[in-house]
């Protein structure tokens, strides 16, 4: 029953798109298959725009991250209180970074199954795939099966190569060091690191194992990741010392567009007393650092919540 | 919770997620592929059965006793030892069925290798090519006189010397050939993925004609009455003229031909994966009737006591016949069915997906009897 409900609502249609896209490209399955990655992050973008503006959030939460360390430092259970008030207070989820990544799992699969039955390598995944194939699309019985090379790759085995993993695994890193939050907190420096280095060797070790078709996915996915985050978070990030802490052009725009927003739902701020003296202060501190430009506070929600609070002068 | 905990969770999670992505199909030391199994039919000479099992090997069982005849020929292919893996053999997907002379049985394999062995006692004669092989070899062997052909994923049709094993000729088409050549006369006619049904001068491998459809051709050919019919994935079934190529008709069905059809007194049978047998008459085309056999058919049919026996790849085995015009269940065998059905003296033999030979009489439909070939 799952199966049929995936086939028809999944696998069906990626399969039937993927081979008329492949026709219209010159009979070329890699494009095609960039072209899918195009439509999911297309589609994936509202999420893609969440998880950037989380991360961005994180990294410039880390400065106060910081003062917490320095404040609370001994006291851990309270520390890890602050934290979360933090978090809280900042609207931020560290754990949604992963949703983009879970919602594309389904596709992943997908995209493997359709690989392993249009390339007709294995006869029994080819044959499957007639029962796949739209009838009212003429075109996709004439076209199967695909074409299985794109560049120097045969889409329905791993790259032998060896490029393609250097190519998933990098581009991986790079995107992830252009997320990883600076903290002065070595333990959380070491975690983030691990995070830096543990997901480009597994994609990279996938990418030995899997059929190119699909890591050649993952790269051109990852480049989106890395095109958008240059130019939706301003530059590159942790890969650059400064960089983290500079809204860019078009951050800048979205703040504004934000704040524009938030001061059209300001009156019913004071209603929501249950924020104590700390977030004031915190918020003080954020509004500060955002006239002197030196760098902007994510904490808008607070604001949103507080903007009478946010003016008052920062309490030390 | 900290936020190392939240870190941790969200590691936790990411993990998960690889963990489930590489859950789709990693044997080990494996690539993420699906792994071949085969489904070769079986040729049956007097009492002796013939066939590739789903373990690879060549498997010769005395029909009216069930036992095996020789010890089972094991076929193997290196594996490649690949990341952490060490290197090692695995068996050969076996999908064409055998072709048996009187002297030689001919077993082609998905490692790209065709092999003779010795009838009688299942002795390796010669391999075809000695050193390295081929793209993988899905049709079966045909055997005419004292030549072997067969066709590779690479493209080629090979014209090999039955008795030593030696190149003849080779005929190379536009790509893969996964189909079981033809041979009628000085004639043979294969299929190929390029959409293209060739006939070429089994002398010499010269192309005599060819005809092209929408679709790539699986379906091994067949010659009647001067007509050559062969299926197409472009879902129609083609009926072309022997001599020259020339179309007499074709009639679309809603799905792929996959199988070979089969005539039998002026009416052509032929099984689609759209679930239904197609019977046509051989000189126009015209419909006869449409039998619903409501699951892909993949396996070719064949034809005992006059009447048209035919598998759904459900394991439900039909007779068919239109004269009365019926549609009789004969068994449901609960195992799915690819391999080409085979028969003799009223007896029908199934290779199951689940590797298992099953002996079905084909006017009661009682299985006489069905025996395991997956070694304990």
């Amino acid at each position: 029953m799952i199966g049929e409900i995936w086939d028809l609502i999944i696998l069906s249609p990626m399969i039937n798109i993927l081979i008329v896209v492949s026709g219209a490209l010159f009979n070329n399955f890699g494009l095609s298959i960039i072209v899918l990655t195009l439509i999911v992050r297309g589609v994936t973008i509202p999420l893609t725009l969440k998880q950037l503006r989380s991360t961005k959030a994180l990294q410039e939460l880390q400065p106060k991250m910081s003062e917490l360390q320095k404040k609370y430092g001994k006291d851990k259970q309270k520390l890890a209180q602050e934290q979360m008030r933090l978090y809280k207070e900042s609207g931020i989820n560290p754990a949604g970074c992963l949703l983009p990544m879970l919602v594309q799992l389904p596709i992943w699969i997908a995209l493997f199954q359709s690989i392993i039955r249009v390339l007709a390598v294995v006869p029994e995944d080819f044959l499957k795939l007639s029962g796949h194939l739209y009838s009212s699309w003429p075109q996709v019985f004439s076209l199967v099966p695909l074409n299985s090379r794109f560049l120097w790759l045969d889409l329905a085995v791993p790259d032998r190569y060896l490029l393609l993993p250097i190519l998933v695994g990098g581009s991986m890193w790079l995107q992830q060091k252009m997320t990883t939050p600076k903290t002065g907190d070595p333990r959380q420096q070491a975690q983030a690191q691990m995070m830096l280095w543990v997901m480009p060797l597994m994609f990279a070790f996938l990418t030995l194992q899997f059929p190119s078709g699909l890591a050649l996915y993952w790269v051109v996915s990852n480049l989106i990741s890395i095109g958008l985050q240059y130019f939706i978070t301003g530059g590159w990030g942790g890969l650059t010392a400064q960089a983290a802490t500079k809204p860019a052009g078009a951050d800048r725009k979205y703040i504004k567009r934000l704040t524009t927003a938030e001061e059209k739902e300001i009156d019913y701020a004071d209603t929501e007393a249950d924020i104590g003296a700390d977030v004031g202060a915190d918020i003080a501190s954020a509004d500060v650092a955002t006239k002197e430009g030196a760098r902007y506070q994510p904490s808008l929600r607070a604001m949103k919540r507080h903007p009478k609070k946010s003016k008052r002068p920062k309490r030390r | 919770m900290s936020k190392k905990g939240v870190i941790s969770k969200a590691l936790l999670l990411a993990v998960l997620l690889l963990v489930l992505a590489s859950g789709l199909a990693l044997p080990s030391c494996q690539t993420a592929r699906s792994v071949p199994r085969g489904w070769s039919g079986v040729s049956v000479i007097d009492e002796a059965l013939f066939l590739g099992s789903m373990e690879g090997k060549l498997v010769a069982i005395d029909g009216s006793t069930q036992q095996r005849l020789w010890p089972d020929v094991p076929f193997e292919q290196k594996q490649s030892g690949g990341f952490g893996c060490a290197q090692g053999t695995q068996a050969v997907a076996i999908y064409g069925t055998p072709a048996v002379t009187f002297e030689l049985v001919y077993l082609t394999g998905y490692n790209g290798k065709a092999y003779a062995v010795n009838m009688e006692t299942g002795a390796l004669r010669w391999v075809y090519p000695r050193e390295d092989e081929l793209d993988p070899i899905v049709g079966g062997p045909a055997v005419l006189g004292d030549r072997v052909y067969f066709g590779s994923s690479n493209g080629k049709l090979y014209a090999l010397d039955a008795a030593t094993g030696d190149k003849l000729w080779e005929f190379e088409s536009g790509d893969k050939i996964w189909g079981t050549p033809a041979v009628n006369g000085q004639t043979l006619y294969i299929g190929s993925f390029d959409k293209k049904l060739y006939a070429l001068n089994v002398a010499d491998g010269s192309l005599k004609w060819q005809f092209e459809t929408e679709g790539a051709i699986v379906a091994t050919p067949l010659v009647y009455d001067g007509a050559v019919y062969f299926g197409s994935f472009d879902r129609h079934l083609y009926a072309l003229n022997e001599a020259d190529g020339s179309l007499r008709w074709k009639y679309q069905a809603d799905n792929w031909f996959w199988s070979r059809p089969l005539a039998n007194d002026g009416i052509i049978y032929a099984g689609s994966v759209d679930g239904k047998v197609h019977a046509l008459k051989t000189e126009s085309g015209e419909v006869v009737a449409v039998f619903d056999l409501e699951s892909p058919i993949s396996a070719s049919p064949v034809l005992a006591g006059g009447d048209v026996i035919v598998a759904a790849e459900t394991g439900q085995v039909y007779s068919l016949s239109i004269n009365p015009r019926q549609k009789k269940s004969l068994v449901n065998l609960e195992d799915e069915i690819y391999a080409p059905l085979a028969t003799s003296d009223g007896v029908i033999y199934i290779h199951s997906a689940d590797d298992v030979l099953y002996a079905v009489d084909a006017r009661s439909g009682a299985t006489l009897w069905s025996l395991e070939l997956e070694s304990e």
